[in-house]
């Protein structure tokens, strides 16, 4: 679904991904962890091409990001959720879902509302179709963006820290969402530091350390039984 | 020396009509100005940089000189290119829009730099375009930002609009001057003028803290 071949990213004198090599199949679960700094979000949004590589190829869902124009294409079929939900603040919840859909799929309005609808029930806020983004909390915030992400009907999904910037007590509700979407298949790559949804979801957790894939592997092989030094060194820190 | 409010009196309507023609001007030259400037602005932010730098010499070039040697150039120097006369509205109005564009170009580029980087690439990363983000998600967060500042250059345009009299275009101040030329009553007629101006600029000030004050209700940030 996505490979990524010799990925560097370079942000001016700072060499911040040093050759990325991975490849992600269909309906798999992929969590990165690692230290902050150490290029997980960079690499998640080269994905995107949200920040352009300096070298290296990527291909989703075997189109290249070559030109513009296939950069909008995949964009399309890869949804992203932000740390900071970045939601439009300008436009209901029911518009920020139907807005990409409308305008880039080219959905009637009914049809992109209909879809809207059952996103936002299937995330647990049916009731707030026609609230704003600011009368939301973190949480129920975040889920709308999952939505709205959703509303494209993409083939993958990247979640960029979903749950760093919330409450405590608002985490659950917002990994709840996702652990939904990884049973139903749903190919995901997820940056994270919750080690409990690594662990329960992940098929593959990949620890990255100063622009590099440090190790891979299993959840339980990396969480009880990791090879790596720094793996070790880490993991004992926030474990 | 008395007052003469005879004079006041008559003179009034015919300065009003002018005052009609000075809004008008004004009002057509700041919606060409934001029309221009909302393009130039989002041209100075271009990843381009030919693009960029157009707009930046456009911008600099009018910032840097006076209102009232750009309209000498338009309504004297280009006529010499061209070898057509140009209509004194025409002129006036294409003065005030050039140099109102420029100013309202950075208001423009202010407005949407402040708006938070995540909205783009939450825009973005849905497939839309460049254009589509900008469109639907930034220009319309932005404006609501730029209402202030672009008051601000309403009130500026309505009172550096008196300059377009020196061509002869006959808004408010060439209104007063020729009254004046005609009856000698300088004190009373600049008097005049001057609270006809001001009357305008209050209007437009206080609407702008109307609108500025019902965005911010449903200002949903």
């Amino acid at each position: 679904m996505i490979s990524i071949k010799n990925l560097h990213k370079n942000f001016g004198k700072l060499h911040v991904l040093k050759g990325i090599d991975c490849f992600i199949k269909e309906q798999e679960v992929v969590v990165v962890i690692g230290p902050s700094g150490s290029g997980k979000s960079t690499l998640l949004r080269c994905i995107n091409y949200l920040e352009e590589p300096t070298e290296g190829e990527i291909m989703v869902d075997n189109i290249p990001l070559t030109d513009e124009a296939n950069i909008n294409r995949v964009r399309a079929e890869v949804g992203m959720v932000f740390q900071r939900f970045n939601l439009f603040p300008h436009k209901s919840v029911l518009k920020n879902v139907t807005l990409a859909p409308i305008m880039v799929r080219k959905l009637p309005v009914a049809e992109a509302e209909q879809i809207a609808r059952d996103l936002l029930e299937k995330v647990g806020l049916s009731d707030k179709a026609l609230a704003y983004p600011e009368q939301l909390s973190g949480g129920q915030q975040q889920r709308v963006a999952i939505a709205r992400a959703l509303a494209m009907r993409p083939k993958v999904m990247l979640f960029d820290e979903p749950t760093s910037a919330l409450d405590p007590e608002m985490i659950k509700e917002v990994l709840d969402v996702m652990k939904t979407l990884a049973h139903e298949g749903m190919t995901m790559v997820v940056v994270t530091h919750e080690m409990g949804f690594a662990r329960e979801v992940g098929d593959r957790v990949i620890f990255m350390d100063d622009g590099r894939i440090v190790e891979e592997g299993a959840p339980n092989a990396i969480f009880s039984n990791p090879r790596e030094e720094r793996t070790q060194a880490f993991l004992s820190k926030i474990l | 020396m008395t007052f003469d409010y005879g004079l006041v009196i008559d003179s009034f309507p015919l300065l009003l009509v002018g005052a009609v023609v000075t809004i008008q001007i004004t009002a057509i030259s700041v919606s060409c100005g934001m029309l221009i400037g909302m393009f130039a602005g989002m041209a100075r932010l271009s990843k381009s940089w030919p693009v960029r730098m157009l707009a930046t010499v456009y911008v600099d070039f009018i910032r840097g000189t006076p209102l009232l040697v750009q309209i000498f150039i338009i309504y004297f120097a280009l006529p010499m290119l061209s070898g057509h006369r140009i209509d004194a509205f025409v002129a006036a109005v294409t003065a005030c829009s050039v140099n109102s564009g420029a100013y309202i170009a950075e208001i423009f580029r202010a407005g949407i730099q402040s708006i938070d980087k995540g909205q783009t690439e939450a825009g973005r990363s849905l497939g839309m375009s460049w254009g589509q983000t900008m469109r639907c998600i930034i220009l319309p967060q932005a404006f609501k930002r730029i209402i202030p500042p672009l008051g601000n250059e309403f009130i500026a345009m309505l009172k550096d609009s008196s300059l377009v009299s020196v061509i002869g275009f006959e808004e408010l101040t060439r209104r007063g001057q020729l009254i004046i030329a005609r009856t000698y009553g300088s004190f009373e007629i600049w008097l005049t003028v001057a609270f006809i101006y001001l009357v305008m600029t209050l209007a437009i000030s206080r609407l702008v803290d109307y609108l500025e004050r019902r965005y911010k209700i449903d200002d949903k940030h």
